[in-house]
């Protein structure tokens, strides 16, 4: 029993360590986003800052227009993590449980959006979001204008789909008791009714994994709205955090500034998510 | 009674169609019509300011001959295998050594999970100041020990595995996460049986852990294949695809042809290119990853 005790103690010590490891980058992003711009160019290293002041954030902040870049991000964030989570839960609920023509090839085809990078259509779906139709100056062939670029409906609408979403959600309302729909069925309801009164409500954990996730990637993401905007005022805070690059004497405290005030809501949401989070991976089955 | 019953089943539920609708017309508009597209502009001249004319395989011709972008093909495979090699390995070797009761797992699994929340933009800025030669964290502590420092992103020869260790660092927590799940859903009996057996701890591995965790392996290679082939961000930000084009990489060219020289037949070209190379390693690993067994990906 002793000897159990000490390996446990070594286990703790051991993985304490590795995880320390892990958090070096992310713990010096924060103790530098404290330092000034001496500490660092400083023959001398040290992790912890001279004081702890929020000179940098300040200053970071106030370069360039950080209200709307939060804006433009959580906007978009908002709307494509909705709107994908009713389309794919609804879109999932119907593979998982209706039968109607086609369900298996549909379903199938849809499945190609698993197995190829997003990247591969982003040439054509930049061409099809600029020759939009009756948008931004287009004419209703989509030529003339600017269409649906520099438009927050341009930078949501691609990223509303997700095969993985219905996928997850698919398996996941697979695993309902089919006892559910004939109580439903009995009781005269039908497949839209069964589907907002009994599966949706019940399913919170697919909806924060898949939530969580979506909120994730697209918060993060770069290429899309750095292919689609070239406004100051459609700019994500992703795309506002290369501005601090262009300079040809970095400020690296600034930087590291701003790089906090970017990742912070992630970060929060996945701290307050994590139980759910944990137990969507399990429990739709992605194992 | 009966056959009421099995004229229900054959009943089918048109209201399917309204339902998996919205998915499916951006599926539709956004994947499927794009990827037509993308096929069809690869064998043209397109620029975005002429209408395309018809070229036949030209483009591909001038891609074998494209020296940038046989670098990028190269860079982005070896990224891919040494990013993802690893990756799975560590992963797989953290869950393994997490996984036993404890108050602390969610603590380390948090840490290690971590990285993978933040973005990659800040990641690369973050890494950038690490590697900077003047400022960095690494040169920094290169100098306490007293050892020669190192110019990391801006030698050659260094830039690649820079860009490499960073991709293990932000994303092995991932597949530590979902190894750990796969170890939740093995029977505990197993391992009894096994220890009755009198069967040591690496026996047990190699003979209850790992086959058990094949689908789990199957899923990360898969997924994990399709993100390492789309290595993008990192580059742009942190090297810009040099030094001397060392990690230049297939999307990047992609977006370097298309939207900064608005070759947009070039770039499709590259697309399919793209598209190809996944659908050909994802379907190689579906056959081989099976291996002759039922695998059972949900």
């Amino acid at each position: 029993m002793k000897k159990r005790k000490i390996y446990h103690i070594i286990w703790g010590v051991l993985m304490t360590l590795a995880s320390l490891i892990m958090l070096t980058p992310i713990l010096m992003m924060v103790m530098t986003s404290f330092k000034t711009m001496d500490e660092i160019r400083s023959a001398t290293f040290s992790f912890l800052p001279e004081k702890f002041s929020l000179g940098n954030y300040i200053m970071a902040m106030s370069n360039g227009n950080w209200l709307i870049y939060f804006r433009n991000s959580i906007c978009i964030t908002l709307a494509a993590v909705l709107f994908s989570l009713l389309f794919n839960s609804i879109a999932g609920y119907a593979f998982a449980r209706l039968k109607f023509k086609g369900a298996g090839v549909m379903f199938g085809l849809l499945m190609v959006g698993l197995m190829m990078p997003a990247q591969v259509t982003m040439l054509p779906t930049f061409l099809i979001m600029a020759r939009f139709p009756l948008a931004g100056g287009n004419n209703i062939w989509g030529i003339g204008g600017n269409g649906l670029i520099n438009t927050f409906a341009g930078l949501i609408i691609p990223l509303v789909s997700g095969s993985y979403g219905v996928f997850l959600c698919k398996q996941f309302y697979e695993n309902f008791p089919r006892s559910l729909d004939e109580a439903a069925e009995i009781d005269g309801a039908n497949r839209w009714k069964t589907y907002f009164s009994i599966y949706l409500p019940n399913s919170k954990a697919i909806l924060a994994t898949l939530g969580l996730m979506k909120s994730v990637s697209v918060w993060n993401d770069y290429l899309w709205p750095l292919v689609m905007t070239n406004s100051d005022s459609h700019k994500t805070v992703q795309l506002a955090l290369t501005m601090f690059k262009i300079d040809t004497s970095i400020q690296w405290n600034q930087l590291m500034a701003a790089s906090v005030m970017v990742v912070l809501p992630m970060v929060i949401l996945f701290l307050c998510c994590q139980k759910y989070f944990v137990q969507g991976i399990v429990t739709s089955g992605l194992k | 009674m009966n056959r009421t019953k099995i004229r229900k089943k054959k009943k089918y539920d048109n209201c399917a169609y309204a339902m998996i609708f919205p998915a499916y017309f951006v599926f539709t508009v956004f994947i499927l019509i794009p990827i037509g597209m993308v096929l069809y502009y690869s064998v043209t001249n397109y620029n975005l300011y002429t209408s395309p004319d018809f070229v036949g395989l030209k483009n591909y011709i001038n891609l074998f001959k494209d020296e940038d972008f046989f670098i990028a093909v190269k860079n982005t495979l070896f990224y891919s295998v040494f990013t993802l090699f690893p990756q799975l390995a560590i992963g797989l070797f953290v869950a393994v050594i997490l996984y036993r009761k404890s108050k602390l797992i969610p603590v380390f699994r948090t840490a290690f999970y971590l990285p993978n929340v933040m973005s990659m933009v800040c990641m690369s800025m973050v890494w950038l100041w690490i590697y900077d030669p003047t400022f960095g964290l690494l040169n920094s502590i290169l100098k306490v020990f007293g050892a020669s420092t190192k110019q990391w992103l801006q030698d050659p020869n260094m830039a690649m595995p820079c860009v490499i260790l960073m991709g293990i660092w932000k994303n092995c927590g991932y597949s530590m996460v979902i190894y750990l799940s796969g170890l939740t859903s093995i029977p505990d009996s197993l391992y009894e049986a096994a220890s009755l057996d009198g069967a040591n701890a690496l026996k047990k591995f190699t003979r209850i852990t790992w086959p058990m965790l094949r689908p789990t392996t199957f899923f990360l290679l898969v997924t994990g294949i399709v993100n390492s082939f789309a290595v993008f961000e990192q580059i742009n930000i942190m090297t810009s695809g040099g030094p001397l084009n060392r990690t230049t990489t297939i999307v990047h060219q992609i977006y370097r042809r298309a939207f900064l020289e608005f070759k947009m037949g070039y770039g499709s070209a590259m697309s399919v290119v793209l598209l190809l190379f996944s659908i050909v390693v994802t379907a190689l690993v579906f056959k081989f990853g099976s291996g002759g067994q039922d695998v059972d990906v949900s």
